[in-house]
């Protein structure tokens, strides 16, 4: 019993100076702690914490990237698909607003030629617009929105700003059916612009017009302007037809055969203009023939 | 009902040619769907009701086409006449010879206008292409399928409920008594 109790005694002893010395290595280390935080030095502890904090750091550093990398090229191209579908359609509505922009602005060039054209130009011009084509291949006519109820008459001419169109044959109350001038059935008495060598501008369906009866040692060349010669009083005189695009001189024959490229596409014709002022010269000359025919 | 549902239909079809079918691309051509039809309707309508029909038809193509009034009328009454006449009297009104003599008819037609105006207006017409007659004839022959297909489709649906109203204003009394 007496050999326990001196135990105690042994073992209270030794820890009283072990405690002592981590106290004192406590107090030490506070201190040292304070004196170099309070001295704004990054003294060795600091170092050491962060000598120590840093391969850590490193560690889960790698790691986050690791996952943002993982996350950044596989997990969001689960929804690359949608994106890319979306970003599709974003594109077609800019292609499509493209288009409408490149029309809205060819549109506006157009119309701004044919407003120049219609300043320019000193004859009552009624505008009208086409509203159908002729389905079958052999005629070339065009529908227009135009009619007795503004003023149209059969034998009227029709012209756009690059030059003539052809010849109102038929009219309704609000439409008017136009024989083009490339149609075959359609004659015009034209000229060389360059030396005024005449000739009749036939038409010849898709292939433009043929000038016929131009003797063969008239000048005419590649390239020389076809205008309208004012005879006939249909077409007044100077209004643009073509340009010769070939020449050739057959031995036979005493005529050259020209073909000319139409100045107007017939094809994309969308508006063209009615000269209204030879109304009254068409009224003239039809009632003439009628009381002619009468008598 | 089915001439005015199909006057109708005529009406659209020129529409479409004159205005639609000049945006298509050259070589597409413009198949005369208006042609489609009066073939068609030689085939299957009777006598007074398909010349009526093929008359407006033809008036309405002399209307939006041409510049010599009449000219459609007389075609579309020659072609209504022939194809009434070979589809009632021979083998051709069978099904598989429809297709094949719509575009023999149209040739016909285009070779019979050329000689028309060439004899009666020398000049008016463009010069003769054997390939643009062939082109047309094969891209009118192509058309032809689906325009027959929704015009059998059309015709068939008009003509049951006619014939369903018809039966149903037959019996309207009590049968059971």
């Amino acid at each position: 019993m007496k050999k326990k109790t001196n135990d105690r005694k042994k073992t209270s002893r030794s820890r009283v100076p072990r405690l002592f010395l981590l106290f004192v290595l406590f107090v030490g280390l506070l201190f040292t702690l304070l004196t170099s935080a309070t001295g704004r030095r990054f003294g060795i502890f600091h170092q050491a914490t962060l000598e120590a904090l840093g391969p850590l750091q490193s560690v889960f550093t790698n790691i986050s990237l690791s996952t943002v990398r993982l996350k950044d090229r596989y997990i969001t191209l689960w929804n690359l698909q949608e994106e890319n579908d979306s970003l599709r359609k974003e594109l077609d509505t800019y292609h499509a607003l493209l288009d409408e922009y490149r029309e809205a602005y060819s549109r506006n060039r157009f119309l701004e030629t044919e407003l120049e054209f219609k300043r320019q130009e000193t004859f009552p011009a009624l505008m009208a617009r086409v509203v159908g084509k002729d389905p079958s291949f052999w005629f070339q006519t065009l529908i227009v929105d135009r009619g007795k109820n503004d003023g149209v008459v059969t034998g009227m001419v029709a012209r756009n700003s690059l030059g003539a169109v052809g010849q109102v044959v038929q009219v309704s109350d609000n439409y008017s059916k136009v024989l083009l001038a490339n149609a075959p059935s359609s004659a015009i008495d034209a000229i060389v612009q360059k030396n005024r060598v005449r000739g009749i501008l036939k038409g010849a369906g898709e292939q433009g017009y043929v000038l016929q009866y131009v003797l063969k040692n008239g000048d005419v060349k590649e390239g020389d302007v076809i205008v309208t010669a004012g005879i006939g009083g249909v077409f007044p005189s100077g209004i643009t037809l073509g340009t010769v695009s070939t020449v050739r001189s057959k031995r036979r024959g005493m005529f050259l055969e020209i073909e000319v490229e139409p100045a107007v596409d017939f094809s994309r014709l969308e508006v063209l203009y009615i000269n209204l002022s030879e109304e009254q010269l068409i009224i003239d000359e039809m009632s003439h023939s009628l009381s002619s025919q009468g008598e | 009902m089915v001439i005015l549902s199909f006057l109708l239909l005529g009406f659209v079809l020129v529409a479409v040619q004159t205005t639609f079918f000049h945006q298509f691309p050259h070589w597409l051509g413009r198949p005369d769907l208006v042609f489609i039809l009066l073939v068609f309707s030689a085939y299957r309508f009777k006598w007074f009701g398909g010349l009526f029909l093929a008359v407006l038809l033809g008036w309405l193509m002399d209307v939006t086409s041409g510049v010599y009034l009449g000219t459609y009328l007389l075609l579309v009454l020659l072609v209504f006449s022939m194809v009434k006449f070979l589809s009632q009297n021979s083998s051709v009104k069978e099904t598989v010879f429809q297709i094949p003599l719509v575009g023999v008819s149209y040739f016909c037609v285009q070779c019979l206008l050329y000689l028309f105006f060439t004899l009666t207006q020398p000049g008016t017409l463009p010069p003769w292409s054997w390939a643009r007659a062939v082109q047309e004839t094969l891209i009118l022959l192509v058309a032809s399928i689906p325009c027959f297909v929704f015009f059998n489709w059309l015709y068939e649906k008009l003509t049951t409920r006619r014939l369903a109203s018809r039966k149903l204003k037959r019996g309207g009394g009590n049968r059971f008594r």
